[in-house]
């Protein structure tokens, strides 16, 4: 015997949607406007979603804690114009029409106050799309770009998503050319980790004191230990400017030669470590492991 | 008026037998409250089991009713009918003061008066019972598709929910045109 839900008061109407579980809070809001806003004004707590993109399909993975260490999960393929539920290990396919992928994207977004993202994984995906992803998509938290991507769409993907992500993985190297890297570096972002390179990432001087990634991590790094040196001499005269990196790692391709990087620098050995101070009282901590380079800045 | 007395059928305190002297706390005489729905059918539900109902419950806890002034003045709930009243006393007497399980398998299943029996708990504050009700109807459609529970909650489409408030508009226009008229016609 059907029943006329949305004619229900409000607060119940706000509890019977609090006692569905997630795959059958999305079938819901897919059945009007007036349902989506409804799942929408539940404020039904959600975490932010991760997703992935494949060659033909973008997955949700969406969660929700029912109580404390338990939580519900709902993975969603989405087509282009339809999308598959996985409930209970059953696989459910559902059109809407007229529906494209990024109105599908849009939708879950949306119903669950979707403003930030929490993982975005892309492995292939069509160029024009990233455009609608930035558009959908205000906030990311982590970015990964695998090593399965072409690099034209590594690379766009990297310079587009990259400003909007708070964190960012790139598993190949992204950069044809020098002044790519260079830009690259010129960019204000929080935090990039650049993984293993067939060719390596040449890196001088130049490019570390252009550097504006908060915290940078490369594997695979090429630089000589004289660039090193005049990259440390120059920070030492930059007194009283603005630096805005705070951490730098560096695995690199051939292990440094610790004279030549501190040859006719001063430095205290604090804790085992080498430590730069500028007079204007900002310090640089040095490390040097192995193949393993840090520097950490200190305000 | 017909009547069908429920729950605990004396009203009168039942004397301890064997506890000794000093544990006996001496036992207030339950009090008995009357209520009728649509169909007129007077049930006779102890205070306790009213409890459950924060409505009743407020009317009822300044009353000081006598047994006979309480079977005069049933308490009317026109707004419910009879058998959805039956469904609530019944779960009232059986929950009457325990609280109520997560899981209450004791409680009324039927579907086609779901939709009812939500409107008179809701109406009558009942919380325990409206958070069970609202868990059956979330139940309805575990596992369905957008296309089961349009159907299985009569969820109108886009469209017919544009023409319903096209038709709203149109009504409301008509009526405040209405009004303008005869407010017009009074003036003169």
């Amino acid at each position: 015997m059907p029943i006329r839900i949305l004619s229900l008061p409000g607060k119940d109407l706000q509890y019977a949607l609090k006692c569905m579980d997630l795959g059958d809070i999305i079938a819901f809001s897919l059945c009007s406007k007036r349902t989506k806003n409804l799942v929408k004004s539940s404020n039904r707590k959600m975490d932010p979603p991760r997703i992935h993109t494949y060659e033909n399909r973008i997955r949700f993975e969406i969660q929700t804690m029912i109580f404390k260490n338990c939580y519900e999960y709902a993975f969603l393929d989405i087509f282009d114009s339809y999308i598959e539920l996985n409930r209970n290990w059953r696989y459910e396919a559902w059109r809407k029409q007229e529906f494209t992928q990024a109105d599908w994207i849009a939708h879950f977004m949306s119903i669950f106050h979707g403003l930030m993202v929490e993982e975005l994984t892309m492995e292939t995906i069509s160029l024009s799309f990233l455009d609608t992803v930035k558009q959908i998509i205000p906030k990311i938290n982590k970015l990964e770009i695998s090593h399965l991507c072409s690099k034209e769409l590594a690379k766009t993907a990297f310079f587009k998503l990259a400003p909007i992500s708070e964190e960012v993985e790139v598993e190949k190297n992204i950069f044809d050319k020098k002044k790519e890297l260079f830009k690259c570096f010129n960019l204000n972002l929080s935090s990039v980790n650049f993984d293993n390179s067939p060719t390596g990432y040449q890196l001088d001087s130049n490019d570390l004191l252009a550097l504006k990634i908060k915290d940078l991590t490369i594997e695979d790094a090429v630089i000589t230990g004289k660039e090193l040196n005049r990259f440390l001499k120059l920070w030492m005269k930059r007194n009283h400017t603005f630096y805005r990196p705070r951490y730098l790692e560096l695995t690199l391709r051939q292990e440094l030669n610790r004279e030549e990087v501190f040859k006719g620098i001063e430095y205290q050995i604090v804790n085992c470590e080498r430590q730069l101070k500028r007079r204007d009282g900002k310090k640089l901590i040095i490390s040097i492991n192995g193949e393993h380079l840090t520097l950490e800045f200190r305000i | 008026m017909s009547s069908t007395e429920q729950g605990t059928s004396s009203a009168a305190p039942a004397e301890p037998t064997t506890a000794p002297e000093s544990a006996a706390a001496p036992e207030v005489p339950e009090s008995f409250y009357y209520v009728h729905g649509k169909d007129k059918v007077v049930h006779k539900v102890s205070a306790g089991a009213l409890q459950h109902s924060a409505l009743i419950h407020g009317m009822i806890s300044n009353l000081g009713y006598t047994e006979e002034q309480a079977k005069a003045n049933p308490f009317p709930f026109e707004n419910i009918d009879g058998d959805i009243l039956q469904m609530v006393v019944d779960w009232c007497n059986q929950h009457k003061g325990k609280p109520t399980p997560p899981e209450d398998t004791n409680l009324p299943k039927q579907k086609e008066k779901l939709f009812d029996l939500v409107l008179a708990v809701n109406y009558l504050e009942i919380k325990e019972l409206l958070t069970y009700c609202c868990k059956q109807v979330a139940m309805m459609v575990k596992g369905k598709s957008p296309e089961e529970i349009r159907e299985i909650w009569m969820i109108p489409t886009d469209a017919e929910d544009e023409a319903a408030e096209k038709e709203a508009k149109k009504r409301a226009g008509k009526e405040a045109a209405g009004e303008t008229a005869a407010a017009a016609g009074d003036a003169k």
